[in-house]
């Protein structure tokens, strides 16, 4: 591609949009960098404000809009052709700790998304002594967090900043838990039982509400269905799912037309079959023997498919073990996985192997997990046949709700 | 006015508290002991079971809990949460240390005050058959915490001090005895309950970047001196104050609070070591409400342990 810069042909009209009276001018400003760029200076008479626009022409000459708004004003509209800018509203993202890769991805994401940092330590005792940095320039700004509760002793000091940060005059709060813990073991079977899911459900549910109204909540693929039942009124629950992620993955397998989906259980097919109708779909079974559990072919046939099982999170994978061995005795060639969160307690990943070619009786191709779990995607990365798939992006959009 | 008919409470406790609650049940026929399954599954997340819940329906009942730390409030969230919903005819949760809020202050935009979080999550317990729950906690460290909790429930504040005063009562007549404030924050929260007894108040005043402990009023020489305060952290501000006692002429100090928080075993510095060198305090009376010290301790001079089982029994009368 040759620095010169190309014949602009502007794709830019200069249409105002419907709704102001200012004038646009159009200043084109043609350097000679690496890559030909036009850079564009709008200016609005109505209050001087500018936004840059830089355009970038690609080696098919397609012009894509890297679009930097300006920190108050009002976002000038541009209409026609392939670009689409969208009304970006600005996030301040505080996160925990362990959450910090995760954070940085998702304000690359976007470039209205702004991290914030946070001082965490602890006092003598071991209860924390936290500080948020620069709170009053918060005041006014959509403020989020990105939380992990990874183990019931991460909770309290990042509930002491879930319950602060609202109450800092913030215009609005969206707290992001993509992995909403406890609920996955627990039955409620008997008078006794306690449900640690409804005592998280309660201790967020008392969130403050800020000046943007109730608190949204964004979850991914939350465990139990009725789960969502148990918020109260001042949260707005907010459920995802990292489906979309493994679509988008399948999409780009060689044998991605010899894909079929296999549901470990009936639960795992009531979540997600509807947003993977278009495969071919198997269903596993737990069947009682005596004292054991088995698994089961329930319907569909694996027989010469690259089989990728799906499920919302594994614990110590045993169910997965399972199922994997059932498959390939029902004649799979290839087997994979994907679970949103890779729970994985004490490094029971590594009882996932990987098939390096050989038989999918002994070993996955692919084991699919997001960065919902910061620790276990630490230990994995890197490590066949485990591939994390970033949740960046549709929390990035999320916050932009 | 005839007096409400005394009342039978099932006491439920956290597992740190267990020696605690054996003593309080100990205390009345009418306090019984009841048992909770404290398991964990294998991502770390408690898996807990109350036993012979439905047997608890139409009773009033208690929970004695101890947050010593913030890994162990989740699981006894869990069950402070679940209990009053059991048909339960009142519920009380005995909370004797309220930590947080002994170091923090709010002193610019962006300081989270960590009592403010326990405040609220404590106030989010749901109300039983008996109303709101409530709340029983120990010489509370900030007077305004009182201030924290919603509607939801009904903090009940003790003080450990009627212990301290049977405790001097058993000291020889000779002694004559002095109490003494370390700051002015003691002496708000403690003065009253002890103004039979002459006071000294000790002052911390900064000199260059430290901060010195001088006495500020009063008169110790050849009194047996007891600092009073609510709770100790690492201890240095005690042994500050001793020194300037002893220097003042004091003949004997000694020390209670409430609360023994040492963090890191810091009590050891306290302890008497027998190499017949001068003993800096005789007694350091503190109670049992930070099960984790007490257990340390043990009976080690100068350390002497005043139980809140009795106390504890009566306010569950309430």
């Amino acid at each position: 591609m040759s620095a010169v810069s190309p014949s602009p042909s502007l794709l830019l009209a200069s249409t105002k949009p419907s709704n102001e009276t200012h004038k646009t001018i159009i200043t084109p400003i043609i350097k000679k960098p690496t890559i030909p760029t036009i850079q564009c200076e709008f200016r609005s008479f109505e209050n001087n404000s500018s936004s840059y626009q830089n355009l970038i022409a690609d080696s098919s000459n397609r012009i894509h809009i890297i679009f930097k708004p300006p920190s108050s004003s009002l976002l000038t509209t541009a209409s026609s052709m392939d670009l689409s800018i969208k009304h970006s509203k600005r996030v301040c993202l505080f996160y925990c700790s362990e959450m910090k890769d995760l954070a940085e991805r998702i304000a690359s994401a976007s470039d209205s998304i702004e991290l914030r940092g946070i001082t965490w330590r602890t006092f003598e005792d071991g209860f924390p002594n936290l500080f948020i940095s620069n709170a009053h320039g918060i005041c006014g700004q959509r403020v989020a967090f990105l939380a992990s509760f990874s183990s019931p002793g991460v909770i309290f000091e990042q509930l002491s900043i879930i319950y602060a940060l609202p109450k800092l005059f913030v215009s609005s709060f969206t707290l992001v838990l993509p992995f909403f813990p406890t609920g996955t073991f627990e039955r409620m079977e008997e008078e006794g039982d306690v449900a640690t899911a409804f005592t998280l459900a309660r201790i967020l549910s008392n969130i403050p509400i800020s000046r943007g109204g109730p608190t949204s909540l964004v979850i991914f693929d939350i465990h139990a269905l009725q789960e969502r039942f148990y918020f109260g009124d001042n949260i707005l629950p907010c459920f995802e799912s990292g489906i979309p992620l493994l679509l988008n993955r399948l999409q780009k397998l060689p044998d991605s037309d010899n894909i079929a989906i296999a549901f470990p259980d009936d639960g795992a097919w009531k979540r997600f079959h509807k947003q993977l109708q278009h495969f071919p779909t198997i269903v596993c079974i737990k069947v009682r023997e005596g004292d054991q559990r088995i698994v089961r072919l329930k319907e569909g046939d694996p027989k010469g498919r690259h089989v990728v099982i799906v499920d919302d999170l594994v614990q110590s994978g045993g169910t997965l073990l399972e199922c994997q061995k059932v498959l390939a005795n029902h004649g799979a060639t290839k087997i994979s996985a994907y679970v949103t969160h890779g729970i994985f307690p004490n490094s029971t990943w590594e009882r996932f192997k990987h098939d390096a070619g050989g038989n999918p009786e002994n070993g996955m191709t692919y084991f699919w997990i997001t960065d919902s779990c910061p620790r276990t995607v630490k230990q994995v990365e890197n490590k066949s046949p485990f591939e994390v798939l970033s949740l960046a992006a549709p929390i990035a959009a999320a916050l932009q709700v | 006015m005839e007096k409400p008919k005394k009342k039978q409470v099932l006491l439920f406790h956290c597992v740190e508290a267990e020696e605690l609650a054996l003593k309080v049940a100990a205390q009345s026929d009418l306090i019984q002991l009841q048992s909770i399954n404290w398991r964990s599954f294998d991502d770390g997340f408690p898996n807990l079971f109350i036993n012979n819940a439905q047997d608890i329906r139409g009773h009033h009942v208690a929970f004695l809990a101890s947050f010593s730390s913030p890994a162990v409030i989740f699981e006894q969230l869990s069950v402070i949460y679940a209990l009053p919903r059991l048909f339960t005819a009142s519920f009380t949760l005995v909370l004797p240390f309220f930590p947080t809020g002994s170091f923090e202050r709010m002193e610019e935009e962006g300081d989270v005050a960590t009592a403010f979080t326990l405040a609220r999550m404590l106030s989010s317990v749901p109300i039983s058959r008996g109303g709101p729950t409530s709340l029983v906690v120990y010489d509370i460290h900030a007077l305004q915490e009182r201030f924290y909790f919603g509607d939801t429930l009904l903090p009940l504040f003790e003080t450990g001090i009627p212990l301290l005063k049977q405790r001097l009562h058993q000291l020889p007549e000779s002694d004559k005895i002095v109490v003494a404030f370390p700051d002015d924050g003691a002496w708000k929260r403690f003065h009253k309950l002890l103004d039979h007894f002459p006071m000294v108040v000790c002052t911390k005043v900064r000199e260059g970047d430290k901060r010195i402990v001088r006495l500020k009023e009063g008169d110790c020489a050849g009194c047996h001196v007891v600092i009073v305060d609510d709770l100790v952290q690492s201890g240095g501000t005690l042994i500050e104050c001793q020194k300037v006692l002893a220097a003042h002429g004091a003949a004997k100090v000694s020390a209670y609070v409430t609360h023994a928080v040492f963090p890191k075993r810091s009590w050891e510095r306290f302890l008497h070591k027998n190499d017949g060198a001068e003993k800096a305090f005789t007694y350091f009376w503190t109670t049992d409400s930070c099960p984790h010290t007490v257990k340390a301790i043990g009976n080690k001079a100068p350390f002497e342990v005043l139980s809140l089982a009795g106390s504890i029994a009566d306010a569950l009368q309430i």
